[in-house]
């Protein structure tokens, strides 16, 4: 709703997150130039991963980044004591507080994009794929909700945070390839204790009918621990805060 | 002599304030490095396309220097410059007897230095950990000298693009898409970010190579992997200096326009 104010720099907002979309989408096809298939996914598989990855983080930034942005803002200047003091629950109110609408734009495009792979006949629509595809989906969206938070408890600790939209993406550039390219070893880490094959790849082999149910339900299973445990650390975290000054 | 104190000055308050945010170069760092090895990973399980020239161990020391090539020939101007317009401490720059960009520029190159003491442990030990499937027994010194002028050279570059649009915010509210567009996209398309400009097929790459683009991150590691011949070399020296030429160029004129517009805010 802020962003309205500023008509002008939100349709802006939107061109540059078309573009975003439009580069991501460039670079599959780019990258399909020099090779033929990649662990075992062909180029339209890859698309797929792309629109999941897209709709997740589309998501994100529409619900999550605005209030990090404003956090790293809040500590540096002090704001954050202000809200503390409030008697509702932190967390939740720092959450939440900011929504952006911006990404509408990128948000439609991932649905255009995932319903033209429908169409195509690469993504075979069964009650099944569909239902480990929530599943999974559910699970992607509580594990950026964690890595969210674990940038807001960063936030506190380091005392300033800048350029949080390119560390954002950069985190997450491990989910726009398949989990399946990284050794064996790194790919274990990534199911187990650094969980970020559930946010892009394990949604997508849903969607593409080659899930097994037994990780999806892993994936779940992980994402609410991890929840708890991130809630756990940002109190924590809100605890030992002695403010700007302290 | 006077002015080349100045600036040396500058260089080291902006080492000095640089250095007490070092939580926040750490975070950088990881920045730099993962996409690059995601990359990596990625080529080093890809099925190849036939008249794809690189082999395993070119993959992991192009995207083994990546980060650090990033590092060096990246430019902050884009990020600093707009705001500087909007907030009205430019106003305070131009008082001060010293060329206002080179202080930003300057900002710039200290950053990218200092991150080096971050970004080159890293870089070393994954060099180490693979250092069966590299080879390195073709690097010289001669290749060396020519892969620190690129680098430089492309540093320059990247300035002067950056530069240029950045200082489009004297009329512009935001630059950033601009710069997403011509400094961002393009650049990691044809730029060697995500496929390695030599691995592009015949066409592309002809094109990629006039870019400006190339220079800024693929050309000083195509020079260490070897693959490259002494006059490819130079061909890429001309073809950067010619669009240092432009954009510097370009530069000025905007600077000039762009100061008679500027007003500062409330003005």
């Amino acid at each position: 709703m802020q962003a309205l104010e500023y008509r002008g720099s939100f349709a802006f907002s939107i061109l540059a997150n078309f573009f975003d979309f439009i580069f991501g989408f460039l670079q599959y096809l780019v990258f399909f130039t020099a090779a033929q298939s990649i662990a075992g996914w062909a180029s339209n598989d890859m698309l797929v991963l792309y629109g999941v990855f897209m709709l997740v983080f589309a998501l994100q930034f529409i619900f999550l980044y605005p209030n990090l942005v404003a956090m790293g803002d809040m500590v540096n200047s002090g704001n954050l004591d202000l809200l503390l003091t409030k008697p509702v629950n932190a967390q939740m109110l720092l959450s939440f507080r900011r929504i952006s609408l911006e990404e509408l734009g990128s948000i439609s495009t991932a649905v255009v994009l995932l319903s033209w792979l429908v169409y195509n006949g690469t993504i075979k629509l069964t009650a099944a794929g569909l239902a480990l595809f929530a599943v999974s989906i559910t699970s992607a969206m509580l594990l950026v909700y964690c890595l969210f938070m674990l940038l807001m408890c960063l936030a506190v600790i380091l005392e300033r945070l800048d350029n949080m939209a390119q560390l954002m993406w950069s985190m997450f550039a491990v989910c726009r390839y398949p989990i399946d390219i990284y050794p064996s070893r790194i790919k274990f880490m990534f199911f187990t204790f650094l969980p970020f094959a559930y946010v892009a790849s394990v949604p997508a082999t849903a969607l593409l009918g080659r899930a097994n149910p037994t990780t999806v339900f892993a994936g779940l299973g992980i994402a609410l621990a991890a929840t708890f445990a991130c809630t756990m650390l940002w109190k924590k975290t809100i605890k030992a805060y002695t403010s700007a000054g302290g | 002599m006077k002015l080349f104190a100045a600036h040396l000055a500058t260089l080291k308050a902006h080492f000095r304030i640089i250095f007490t945010y070092r939580g926040m170069m750490i975070i950088q760092a990881i920045r730099l490095i993962l996409l690059p090895m995601v990359l990596a990973a990625a080529w080093l399980s890809i099925e190849k396309t036939a008249e794809n020239p690189y082999s395993d161990s070119d993959y992991l020391l192009y995207y083994l220097l990546v980060p650090v090539i990033l590092n060096l020939t990246d430019s902050r101007l884009v990020f600093r410059f707009p705001l500087a317009v909007r907030d009205g401490s430019l106003s305070r720059e131009l008082l001060k007897p010293f060329p206002p960009l080179s202080g930003y520029a300057l900002e710039s190159i200290a950053n990218n230095l200092i991150q080096l003491i971050y970004l080159l442990p890293f870089t070393i030990i994954a060099g180490y950990l693979v250092k069966d499937r590299l080879l390195l027994s073709h690097l010289s010194l001669q290749l060396l000298l020519f892969a620190a002028v690129a680098v430089a050279l492309g540093g320059l570059v990247r300035m002067l693009i950056s530069g240029s649009i950045s200082l489009t915010g004297f009329w512009l509210e935001d630059v950033t898409t601009l710069n997403l567009i011509l400094n961002g996209g393009i650049w990691a398309l044809l730029g060697g970010m995500i496929v390695p400009v030599a691995t592009f097929p015949e066409h592309i790459r002809r094109f990629a190579e006039l870019l400006p683009y190339r220079y800024m991150l693929s050309f000083p590691i195509e020079i260490l992997t070897g693959r490259l011949s002494t006059t490819e070399i130079w061909q890429g020296f001309a073809v950067i200096a010619v669009w240092s030429g432009i954009f510097a160029l370009s530069m000025r004129l905007i600077w000039k326009r762009g100061l008679k517009v500027y007003s500062a805010y409330g003005g």
